[in-house]
């Protein structure tokens, strides 16, 4: 029965092109609307760790002077980034499976002169858990090990962009980079790699790129890596050594943990507790004892880094669906109660209701997928030009996810706009209009 | 003319008056909403920065030889560059300085009063060479600018540190006004200060520069300045120059100015940015939002137009028959279009009055997620009217094709 209704609901599309094409188009315009716009929004609100959800953490104590809240303006605001020594005594807590302390810092890069000019990239300062915590993808190699975090060894892992250009592209992991006065060796090149955040660091600059060059966080200190991040302080002490910077009570470390599983995040809340208090025996942590664990999306939200509008977009593009699906009504009205004496005459001859319904809603989902799939192939390009005005517009992308958000959106959109006429259309009594003709 | 026989023939025609109903308050809803939007983008984007942004570039040295690291040879090197830069033809002013504008950041602090006991104000704070007012093209509408004498020569005691502020600033800190020769300091608290103080040299009429993630404290910080007087460069950090250019000579001036600075010391390479290239990305999203509101609007009014349009063809010729008999019992041309114009604005009146519930039901909505855009009541009206216009638009061609029908067709088929 359905092949049947299939073919007689191709017939009937196929009698009068125009209006079919009017159909297909009013849907298509819908659905290339709302999916860009849903896209758009699902960039920022879907969880960049699937998978994950629930147990990575980005740590932040409030370790601020009693007088005052880090931002003046809201008591209740806690320190966006950790003190050096906070983020050393956080290394030793048994519990998270993996951490890493981070920063960012710039510095210059010597290639071969026959190659390229100096240039000074930033380079983020991580141990090697932070490729495992952020799942971010290799092409050649992998990570550093877990001695070349503890000596450290002068390890270095690049992105694809840099290793063509300092290596053409080819597997150089083995070959040696000239960073300032010392020479890296390569342990392993990433995959092109764009999320749309730049999860490590949602602090500062969040839609950039991530980072293209990689070493060992230990090597801070003894090499006396000046940050080119983001630091803030409270105390008003000069600080004009290396060693008193590391010392101070200035916060400049993005600290992330990964926990075994979702129920240890109390086991670990309790143990940075008991941490503050200890510190508090020290002297230090003058406020309330505060911590923060916050997932990836919490700091999405907390940061505001949806740009404003885009969740206004979403819902207006949703209601425009809506629309213009609702202007179908009309015309399906039209062409589907034109054909009122050839659906009595089948009625008569022996077609049930349902089979009549059925037969309609089947042309009509014809018309809603036809004009989905218009309007998804309209929506990438959408989506293209859009993101040519986003920093991070290169993550912006249809991923099955949203292939299937579409679909759906034009199934709903064919049954708006059908379901009203298809049910007049087989609510004809049989043989009415035999008597006229 | 009669209403009664409209409003009756509309209760057989329940469909078509509900859809229509609901596409009209649907669109107003949409359309004032994104008017809206784009209203408060648009305000947001004409923000003055009160600098010559189309003609102020950026340009940051990144030295990468080891004499850099000495502060001695950097004070050399920033001053000759200076003479440097000076010197290319097109360059109007150049200053060394850590202002960047349109970042979205910059360096902040608390200052308040010196010697009194208050909470601080958060202002941003840059320092700058002497060019800085002439490369930023601000207005000092109270004293003066940075002067040679504001900047200690090596050897000789340091002189009294001076700032110019901007007005804002000046407002927060001085409510009775005439901020010049008062004296402020950096502090962290009431009573924690740190550092000498400062005397406030010149006020600025204008300073903005946006400030903070998202919704943080942006808008207090964006329009408070203080500048003090001192180069600024690190090997780590580099070596930042603001340079006004003649207008439309910029792009000469930077490819000059870097072959000149790269032809004194190699040891460094460079990186440019015009500030209308920043102030275009921090406002891309606004940008985005305004673009596609603006298309989602026109597209909607003309998608409900044909949707009209194709609504009152389908009554026409569903009523032929009766249109017919109306004109052969006396009714003339003029009252069947009137006939369909009524019938029209009735049931767009209807979608208007529900279209207001839903553009404050929309707004209610939104406003929660997009900062500040509360729906003003003109704009309403505005809306309603653009409606009531269109819909009698898309209703014209029906109606005259209806008026159209002969009175003889009465006769015919019933």
């Amino acid at each position: 029965m359905f092949r049947y209704h299939l073919e007689t609901a191709l017939k009937s599309l196929k009698r009068n092109p125009i209006l079919t094409a009017l159909l297909v188009g009013g849907i298509a315009l819908g659905i290339c609307v709302s999916t860009a716009f849903t896209t758009l929004r699902h960039m920022y609100e879907r969880d960049p760790l699937p998978g994950k959800t629930g147990r990575v953490f980005y740590v932040r104590l409030d370790s601020w002077g009693k007088d005052r809240a880090f931002k003046r303006e809201d008591p209740s605001s806690i320190p966006d980034q950790l003190t050096y020594k906070d983020a050393q005594n956080l290394l030793k807590c048994p519990i998270p499976r993996r951490q890493t302390p981070s920063f960012i810092t710039a510095k210059f890069i010597h290639p071969d002169p026959k190659v390229a000019r100096p240039y000074q990239p930033n380079v983020r300062l991580v141990l090697r858990d932070f490729f495992d915590i952020f799942e971010v993808p290799f092409q050649y190699g992998g990570p550093w090990s877990k001695e070349a975090d503890d000596k450290p060894e002068q390890v270095m892992v690049i992105d694809d962009a840099t290793n063509r250009k300092l290596f053409g592209g080819e597997d150089s992991v083995g070959r040696t980079v000239r960073m300032e006065d010392r020479d890296y060796r390569v342990v392993g090149v990433l995959a092109p790699w764009r999320p749309p955040l730049r999860m490590v660091e949602l602090g500062r600059n969040a839609e950039g790129p991530p980072e293209p060059i990689y070493i060992p966080f230990n090597h801070t200190v003894p090499q006396e890596i000046w940050l080119t991040g983001n630091n803030s302080g409270w105390k008003p002490v000069p600080i004009n050594t290396f060693a008193e910077w590391i010392a101070s009570e200035r916060v400049w470390i993005q600290y992330w943990v990964e926990l075994p599983d979702a129920a240890s995040a109390g086991a670990y809340g309790d143990w940075l507790r008991s941490y503050i208090e200890d510190q508090k025996k020290l002297g230090r942590f003058e406020r309330p004892v505060k911590y923060a664990l916050t997932t990836i999306p919490g700091l999405i939200e907390e940061f505001h880094l949806m740009p404003e509008g885009v969740k206004a977009m979403s819902v207006v593009s949703l209601l425009f669906l809506a629309v213009s699906s609702l202007n179908l009504v009309g015309i399906l009205l039209g062409k589907f109660l034109a054909r009122i004496p050839e659906v009595s005459v089948r009625r008569a001859l022996g077609a049930s209701r349902a089979q009549i319904f059925w037969q309609h809603v089947i042309e009509v989902e014809l018309v809603g997928i036809a004009g989905g799939v218009v309007g998804i192939l309209l929506s990438t390009a959408i989506l293209r030009l859009l993101g040519r005005f986003m920093a991070n517009g290169d993550a912006l992308r249809l991923d099955s996810e949203m292939l299937l958000v579409a679909f759906f959106l034009s199934v709903v959109a064919g049954l708006i706009a059908g379901v009203y006429p298809a049910w007049r259309v087989c609510s004809v009594p049989p043989a009415m209009q035999l008597k006229v003709q | 003319m009669n209403v009664g026989p409209i409003l009756r023939s509309m209760r057989h025609n329940r469909t078509r008056v509900v859809l229509v109903v609901l596409e009209i308050a649907i669109t107003l809803a949409i359309v004032t909403n994104c008017v809206n939007v784009i209203l408060a983008e648009r305000a947001k984007m004409s923000v003055e920065s009160g600098f010559d942004d189309d003609n102020i570039v950026r340009v940051l040295e990144r030295p990468f030889t080891a004499e850099f690291r000495d502060e001695k040879f950097l004070a050399t090197i920033i001053a000759s560059d200076l003479r440097t830069i000076a010197a290319v033809p097109g360059v109007r002013a150049v200053a060394n300085t850590s202002v960047q504008l349109w970042e979205g950041g910059g360096s902040s602090t608390g200052v308040k009063p010196a010697g009194v006991i208050k909470e601080p104000v958060g202002t941003q704070t840059y320092h700058g060479t002497k060019g800085l007012m002439d490369a930023l093209g601000v207005k000092i509408i109270q004293g003066r600018g940075f002067q040679e004498s504001d900047y200690g020569r090596p050897g000789e005691s340091r002189p009294a540190q001076v700032t110019v502020i901007s007005k804002e600033l000046a407002d927060d800190l001085f409510p009775g006004g005439d901020a010049v020769g008062k004296t402020i300091q950096h502090a962290a608290n009431s009573n924690e200060t740190m550092g000498d103080a400062l005397t406030i040299v010149g006020v600025m009429e204008r300073f903005f520069n946006p400030w903070g993630i998202g919704a943080g404290n942006g808008d207090l910080l964006g329009p408070r300045a203080m500048l003090e007087p001192s180069g600024v460069g690190s090997y780590e950090r580099g070596i930042p120059f603001l340079i006004r250019t003649e207008p439309g000579a910029m792009a000469s001036v930077v490819a000059e100015v870097e072959n000149r600075l790269a032809a004194a010391n190699p040891g460094r390479v460079f990186e440019v940015q015009a500030t209308n290239d920043k102030k275009g990305s921090h406002f891309a999203s606004s940008k985005i939002a305004v673009t596609t509101m603006s298309c989602i609007i026109v597209t909607l009014v003309g998608v409900t137009a044909l949707g009209l349009l194709g609504l009152t063809s389908l009554s026409v010729a569903e009523r032929t028959k009766q249109i017919g008999v109306r004109r052969a019992l006396g009714a003339t041309r003029g009252d069947i279009v009137r006939h369909f114009l009524l019938e029209n604005w009735i049931v767009t009146t209807a979608g208007l009055a529900l279209g207001i519930l839903s553009a404050y039901g929309l707004n209610f909505l939104l406003v929660s997620h997009v900062s500040d855009v509360k729906l003003t009541w003109p704009l309403v009206v505005a809306g309603m009217a653009l409606l009531w216009v269109n819909g009698l638009i898309a209703t014209l061609p029906a109606a005259l094709r209806a008026s159209l029908v002969p009175p003889s067709s009465a006769t015919r088929t019933v």
